[in-house]
């Protein structure tokens, strides 16, 4: 029997706008509707008859034999429903869906305290969650560095960013466990830490299962909810058995509820179709739906219908084997990128090569007399000039500052392209070392 | 990926839409966040049609994920928690949430059959207390509002118009129902193509919709407006939500630049002629059977009908206000007794309120299950008014505690 945390354990962790939103007066009475017999005048749904769309055939390569092509089609009922509005959390064929898989990935079952909402791609239901735990000011922890596409977020609450180091081993539970004791008495302790487990961005780091277990045990003692963003976790191509999600772990805790995990398919289905979940403590998701409640209403019905009929068709097993079909296709991708850096940075650069995910992450070694130098100027001009372009480091600190570090992404370009930039970069490292 | 589609002129023909790879490719892509930029192309044409704005004047477009997203972004970049608005009331509830979250000081501003009374709008702010910031926008839906169906008159157009000028505010032309406007021919043109007659035009957001013509579904709307709000709308879109799905869009894309402009142009028309000629069934019955139990203004674009019970046997005459009755607590009783649903009047109103008010949807219901709610709607109002004079017990408290407690708050979604 899993024990989970009450629901009253969240209302601490609630932020002042989640608190003050009331349930819409209009909704309550939806219940009402389902009473046999009645006819309802209520629902502001447009007729469906007026819609132009008749059905939806969708082609795509068998997840098993990429030779074959398997046709899905969406029509009838499910067109119906894909065209109109639909539930907050998300249709309930895709939640259903995604329930099982989770369920599969991660051991955690239906009925045990914890659900499932869909969003418009994980940024979505990332943000409504952060807004929903943190007030405006409040301190945050945050894996360091990190990925640049939440950090606005933190920044539009004004938040009070507190970094925590990471390493080849993924984030340094040892540095969060110093944080968290040697925290000011004077100042409330941070509600949530934002981490990307796997193949981190842009790290490329995945955490180690020591790691993970730490960081677990440290929210036990500090309280503190983990924001699992982990949009790599089909994108793992190491050659150790992977981890287990914090998800998944938190089973082996004394009660389940502290883990937030957020789940994208842009990686392995699309990016365009935007949709992506969250999974975890019913009262957090609550809180997340009444805020898509009022600032967008609900993911598109059509992107989940047609993403649930391709699903559906592929079942669970097929899905598992075209994720793996990506991460092995990301691994070819590293391991090119991989031997260019070997042949033309060594010694320039410095890098742990990534396990999962598409981003090697690499200080140049600019070194004079001990000052690590400072990517960002490099890579805005003289790699410029000379036709290359990676992110410098710097977007991916939480608090800013200089670093010699480089983002580059390996997810598209040939080989050709690869061994021309890296070569490219060499020349560029030459140049500002004044060799 | 292949999908087929109703011709826009024919219901009987279909189409075959087939995306191209590059289409395909585009679709399943990360895009801008502003929207893809051949449909905002497409859209920027039809603004220019339907509106005489030109591109390159002062203004843009940007895609959202349904209207709702815009307006959310679009309240968002305008105003500060706590300030103080212009709202219409009664209004589209779904837009009140967003100001309730932002703790917005409401100032309702009237409504009648012909739209906006803009007349209680000028006494509103001529009276305003001068050490108060003024409103810094006014919202409302000027065709076929929701939930009063009334569409805004020109007279009242241009007089807000002038106001805002005025008094320097914004204007949020929340338009889901444009296209579905079935009234008399010489319709009011928005407030987005009449401020081009203002000495400066930039006072008006406007919020497309295609959830009313396309589907509900794929989440597709837009705002266009001055550039400078837009572009911190989509600021907060790059934080929040990166883009609309690239997969809606370009579905959306597909279809429109298939029909092109004339194409889309008849398709509205079909569904205004659709939801017409509900409305007429709809409104038949009420003339069966709510003639002196209810009155109402017929609506001219939407899919509501909005009526307030007569529940005292006077008439509406006597008694203004509280005096005329609730219709929630009759609505969440006796209707539900006899078997009809519809959504009480108190939810669109900014401001905590008993009203009399009902609203009808007419978009769904075939005409037997249309007359059989009004004759059961009628036999719920007759037996209102037998037990009007019976002081209420605090009976309705009670039942309207635990049908919110019941009611955590996810479920179907109320749409526009």
């Amino acid at each position: 029997m899993v024990n989970s945390l009450p629901i009253e354990f969240y209302s601490a962790f609630l932020s002042d706008v989640a608190k003050e939103r009331k349930p819409s007066p209009i909704r309550g009475l939806y219940p009402l509707e389902l009473r046999p017999g009645v006819i309802s005048l209520l629902a502001g749904k447009p007729n469906a008859t007026t819609f132009p769309f008749t059905s939806v055939k969708l082609t795509s390569r068998s997840p098993t034999d990429p030779s074959k092509e398997i046709e899905t089609e969406v029509s009838g009922l499910a067109l119906a429903e894909g065209l109109q509005y639909g539930p907050t959390a998300g249709l309930s064929s895709l939640l259903e869906w995604v329930h099982g898989l989770q369920e599969r990935e991660h051991g955690r079952r239906k009925g045990e305290g914890w659900r499932v909402s869909i969003g418009s791609g994980s940024q979505d239901v990332i943000y409504k969650a952060v807004a929903t735990m943190v007030n405006p000011g409040d301190a945050v922890l945050i894996e360091c560095p990190a990925y640049a596409g939440v950090l606005p977020m933190f920044q539009a609450l004004h938040c009070d960013l507190t970094e925590v180091d990471t390493d080849a081993q993924g984030i340094k539970s040892s540095s969060l466990r110093s944080i968290l004791q040697n925290w000011p008495e004077s100042k409330p302790r941070p509600k949530v830490l934002y981490t990307v487990p796997y193949g981190c961005n842009p790290t490329g780091m995945t955490a180690t299962l020591d790691r993970r277990r730490e960081v677990l045990a440290l929210a036990r003692e500090y309280n503190f909810i983990i924001l699992e963003d982990d949009p790599y976790y089909f994108l793992y191509y190491g050659d150790a058995a992977r981890y287990p999600s914090y998800f998944a772990l938190e089973l082996e805790q004394a009660e389940v509820g502290r883990v937030l995990r957020f789940d994208s398919l842009s990686k392995i289905l699309s990016s365009g179709i935007r949709i992506g979940f969250a999974s975890g403590p019913e009262p957090l998701l609550q809180a997340i739906d009444m805020h898509t409640a009022v600032a967008n209403l609900q993911t598109p019905s059509l992107t989940q219908a047609i993403a649930f009929s391709l699903l559906d068709a592929w079942g669970y097993d097929g899905f598992k084997a075209h994720t793996e079909t990506v991460s092995r296709f990301y691994r070819e991708k590293r391991d090119v990128f991989e031997g260019a850096m070997r042949r033309h940075l060594t010694g320039l650069a410095e890098w742990t090569a990534p396990e999962a995910g598409m981003f090697f992450w690499f200080k140049l070694l600019l070194a004079k007399d001990g000052e690590e130098g400072d990517s960002e100027s490099l890579i805005r001009t003289k790699a410029y000039e000379r036709g290359v372009l990676a992110l410098p480091g710097t977007v991916f600190l939480p608090r800013g500052g200089k670093t010699a570090y480089v983002r580059a992404s390996f997810s598209l370009l040939g080989e050709e392209e690869v061994e021309e930039a890296v070569k490219r970069l060499r020349e560029t490292i030459l140049e500002a070392r004044g060799v | 990926m292949q999908f087929n589609i109703r011709n826009s002129t024919s219901s009987d023909e279909e189409l075959t839409m087939q995306l191209t790879d590059e289409e395909l490719h585009v679709g399943l892509q990360y895009s801008l966040t502003n929207g893809l930029p051949a449909l905002r192309e497409w859209m920027f044409g039809l603004l220019e049609r339907a509106h005489g704005r030109h591109k390159g004047e002062g203004w843009t477009i940007t895609v959202g994920a349904g209207s709702q997203d815009m307006i959310f972004k679009g309240v968002n970049a305008l105003m500060n928690p706590g300030d103080a608005i212009l709202v219409e009331a009664p209004v589209y509830a779904g837009t009140l949430t967003i100001f309730q979250a932002l703790d917005a000081e409401m100032i309702e501003v009237e409504t009648d059959g012909h739209g906006i009374c803009s007349d209680k709008m000028r006494e509103i702010l001529e009276n305003w207390p001068s050490s108060k910031p003024k409103p810094k926008f006014f919202y409302t839906v000027p065709y076929g509002s929701n939930p009063t169906g009334s569409t805004a008159t020109l007279e009242r157009r241009l007089d807000v118009l002038a106001l805002s000028r005025e008094h320097d505010f914004f204007i949020l032309e929340d338009d889901p129902y444009y296209n579905l406007y079935f009234g008399p021919s010489n319709r009011p043109p928005s407030y987005f193509a009449l401020e081009r007659d203002q000495p400066e035009v930039g006072r008006v957001l406007r919020f497309d919709s295609l959830s009313k013509t396309m589907s509900s579904g794929l989440r597709v709307g837009f705002a266009s407006g001055p550039e400078p709000i837009l572009k911190v709308m989509d600021l907060h879109s790059m934080a929040v939500n990166l883009q609309p799905s690239s997969f809606s869009q370009m579905i959306v894309l597909k279809v429109l630049s298939t029909w092109g402009y004339d194409g889309f142009t008849a398709h509205a028309a079909r569904v205004a002629q659709f939801y017409r000629e509900k409305r007429d069934v709809f409104e038949a019955a009420m003339q069966r059977h709510l003639a002196g139990l209810a009155e109402w203004v017929s609506p001219e674009a939407g899919m509501f009908f909005w009526f307030k019970l007569l529940l005292n046997e006077q008439g509406s005459e006597h008694g203004e206000g509280e005096a005329e009755g609730d219709s929630e607590y009759i609505i969440r009783t006796t209707a539900l007794e006899r078997g009809v649903l519809a959504l009480p009047g108190a939810a669109f109103y900014p401001n905590p309120r008993k009203t009399p008010y009902v609203r009808a949807s007419f978009s769904l219901l075939p005409e037997d299950q249309v007359d059989e709610a009004l004759r059961r709607l009628r036999a719920v109002v007759l037996e209102a008014r037998a037990t009007s004079k019976q002081a209420r017990s605090s009976e309705p408290e009670v039942m309207l505690t635990c049908l919110a407690s019941a009611s955590p708050g996810v479920g179907t979604q109320e749409s526009k």
